[in-house]
């Protein structure tokens, strides 16, 4: 793909033109645009029902957008089933109520799509799977079953399955709004490693620390629109808007 | 004030009347003055009862009329003088029983210990034990015994098949088990022109073995039939899903019975002219279809039931749609609707004794017409005398049935290990 001058494919890894999205008669996104380059963490927040979860979501198609550009690492999501699975094999996604596999172990969990979709050899994908579980802390759990996990442990798999694809896109949907207060900080312990490894992420979460100490920029949704896109600084010293400071007034 | 007390150091014991058989009777029995009239009228109730069944059963009852019927009960009219004429069919049956207890013995190689090899030794022992029963069957000599005997060794090789050759894996027993199952059909229908295989009519098959031959063919069939309905009934696709629809509302909604009546006539529609379809075969297409039916809207309540996360994670991971199926959703909705499962298989195996509706003699038909032509023939008084052939037959349905829902029980607990 040729450089157009909106697009750089290299740098701008994840660009959004005015996307809309409908559920039924519910406009749920209203023409939202914005641009994720390469190496960005870019955390998003906002009031519930404000169409942050359902935008991260149209990005590997988990929804689909009614109007509008998606183009992600290059390739335009479109209805064409091959570009969504290429997408989704490049786009890692960590969700809220974790979504591990209960019939299969931990160390399966994560070997399951590196094998069935990137065809690794199975010794291969467990060295992986290994590895990624040291990394996330808990290496010792690889033969137990997701149910026998705490919270912060399952959703430290649910990371480690999504990094076993090799993603060049991390998204988080709340991970951790599920979890127990002693639980959240090894979480995000994990995030806060993985943003540092400059990998790309879009997370939304409600954690103001982890937001203001580790992302590039603060998106805020409100009624399906970006209403601000700053960065932490800013964001939280200076914001442009009356809704934002509001927001911030009831969550801070 | 403080409502904060001292720590109990040391642990006390529950109050004594809470405990114990005392406290438990006291808990479950008598816990007020109607409970404890309803005890004791149950109580009476139950002891009458057992009483007056436990005095039926070991004075007065007379099983011989078992013994009397003994072979035809297992096999039916196969090795009569109408259907297998001038020679001595039992062996084909029997070799066939023989490929089980081979397959079982494999399986048990396969296992190792547990469940699987107190089901093999058990099935073996009690065939082989019925060598030493004294029927009343013409045309029983020693080799039919002999094969009975053969069962224990055929087991041994099985076994020692599993354990020492590369035929030792669940895969090979599985495909062993379908060729053993066609095997078993072309013995038993036998091949023309080839010596000792004469043909058998299906018409003359019958007794436990025509039961047997319905239920595992349904069930083996009806299985992948009722996954399928049950995917294509959620499928996108407006024809797949609106056929798996009418499919199973129509198999459904009809009763069994009329379904058989009707297989005479439906069945062989589905079929090119002059193709050779059995009154047998009709009526296991038909039990296996309505079985199938049932058993997708088992497996759709199990896929109704999975989280929308569990297939959203897996296609957020680059699985294709089918590949989901396979690895997520159908493994847990299986997992989580298997009492079901077991359930319907359950209802397969009894229902299969409703082939009498198209003439053929599975065991409990064909003990119903014993027994009525020994009274009517004036051998035996009243159709009373005879009624523990259907104690019998009730104490073999139950000891498959239940067979069925232990294995079930231990699959969910072996599965259960990482349950929600």
């Amino acid at each position: 793909m040729t450089t157009n001058g909106t697009t750089d494919p290299v740098e701008d890894i994840i660009v959004c033109r005015d996307v809309h999205k409908w559920y039924g008669n519910f406009h749920a996104l209203r023409g939202v645009s914005t641009t994720v380059q390469k190496g960005e963490v870019v955390v998003i927040i906002g009031p519930s029902g404000s169409g942050k979860s359902t935008f991260i979501r149209t990005i590997n198609r988990l929804e689909q957008h009614q109007r509008g550009d998606i183009i992600v690492d290059g390739i335009e999501l479109t209805n064409d089933v091959r570009n969504i699975d290429a997408i989704r094999r490049d786009v890692g996604m960590v969700f809220q109520s974790f979504n591990l596999f209960p019939h299969l172990t931990v160390l399966r969990n994560i070997t399951l799509a590196p094998t069935k979709v990137r065809h690794m050899p199975s010794h291969e994908a467990e060295g992986v799977a290994m590895e990624l579980l040291e990394r996330v802390g808990i290496p010792e759990q690889a033969d137990k079953y997701p149910a026998q996990l705490s919270g912060g442990q399952q959703q430290r798999v649910a990371i480690a399955r999504a990094l076993a694809m090799q993603p060049n896109i991390m998204l988080f949907d709340e991970p951790t709004s599920a979890l127990d207060p002693e639980m959240i900080k090894e979480v995000l312990e994990v995030m806060r490693e993985l943003a540092e490894s400059q990998m790309t992420i879009l997370a939304v979460s409600h954690e103001l620390g982890f937001a203001r100490e580790v992302a590039d920029r603060i998106v805020m949704f409100d009624e399906g629109q970006i209403v601000e896109d700053l960065p932490p600084d800013e964001f939280f010293n200076n914001p442009r808007h009356e809704r934002v400071k509001h927001f911030l007034s009831q969550i801070l | 004030m403080s409502t904060v007390t001292e720590p109990v150091t040391t642990q006390l014991p529950p109050p004594r009347s809470e405990i114990g058989l005392v406290g438990w009777l006291r808990a479950n029995l008598f816990s007020t003055w109607y409970n404890s009239a309803l005890t004791v009228v149950v109580g009476a109730l139950a002891a009458w009862a057992l009483w007056y069944g436990l005095r039926w059963l070991f004075i007065d009852a007379d099983f011989t009329v078992v013994s009397t019927l003994g072979g035809l009960l297992i096999i039916g009219q196969y090795n009569t003088d109408q259907a297998c004429a001038g020679q001595n069919c039992f062996w084909r049956p029997q070799a066939a029983l023989l490929l089980v207890t081979l397959l079982l013995g494999m399986s048990w190689g396969v296992a190792g210990e547990g469940l699987t090899r107190r089901i093999a030794i058990i099935v073996a022992t009690v065939v082989a034990l019925f060598a030493f029963l004294p029927y009343s069957l013409e045309r029983m000599g020693w080799d039919v015994r002999l094969l009975l005997l053969a069962n224990v060794p055929s087991l041994l090789l099985g076994w020692a098949l599993a354990r020492y050759t590369r035929l030792g894996t669940w895969r090979w027993v599985a495909i062993l088990s379908v060729a053993a199952f066609l095997l078993t059909l072309v013995l038993l229908r036998g091949l023309p022109g080839v010596p000792g295989l004469q043909p058998v009519s299906v018409l003359y098959w019958g007794g436990l073995m025509l039961n047997l031959l319905l239920a595992v063919a349904g069930i083996v069939v009806s299985f992948p039939i009722g996954i399928a309905l049950a995917l294509g009934r959620r499928s996108r696709l407006p024809v797949v899903k609106l056929l798996c629809v009418v499919f199973i509302e129509v198999f459904r909604g009809v009763p069994l019975i009329t379904l058989l009546f009707m297989s005479q006539v439906l069945v062989p529609l589905a079929f090119p002219e002059n193709f050779p379809l059995n009154a047998l075969l009709r009526a296991a297409i038909i039990i296996t279809l309505f079985s199938a039916a049932y058993m997708a809207e088992n497996i759709r309540g199990g896929l109704q039931a999975l989280h929308p996360g569990q297939a959203e994670a897996a296609r957020a991971l680059g699985l294709p749609g089918w590949q989901t199926t396979l690895l997520i959703s159908l493994p847990q909705a299986i997992r989580n609707v298997i009492p079901a499962i077991v359930g319907q298989f359950i209802a397969l195996f009894k229902d299969t004794s409703l082939v009498y509706i198209i003439g053929m003699l599975d065991i409990v038909e064909l003990s119903r017409k014993f027994a009525t032509t020994y009274v009517e023939n004036n051998m035996l008084p009243y159709l009373d005398d005879v009624q523990e052939v259907f104690i019998f037959l009730a104490l073999v349905f139950w000891i498959f049935c239940f067979g069925m829902s232990h294995i079930s029980g231990r699959i969910e607990r072996h599965l259960g290990v990482g349950e929600r």
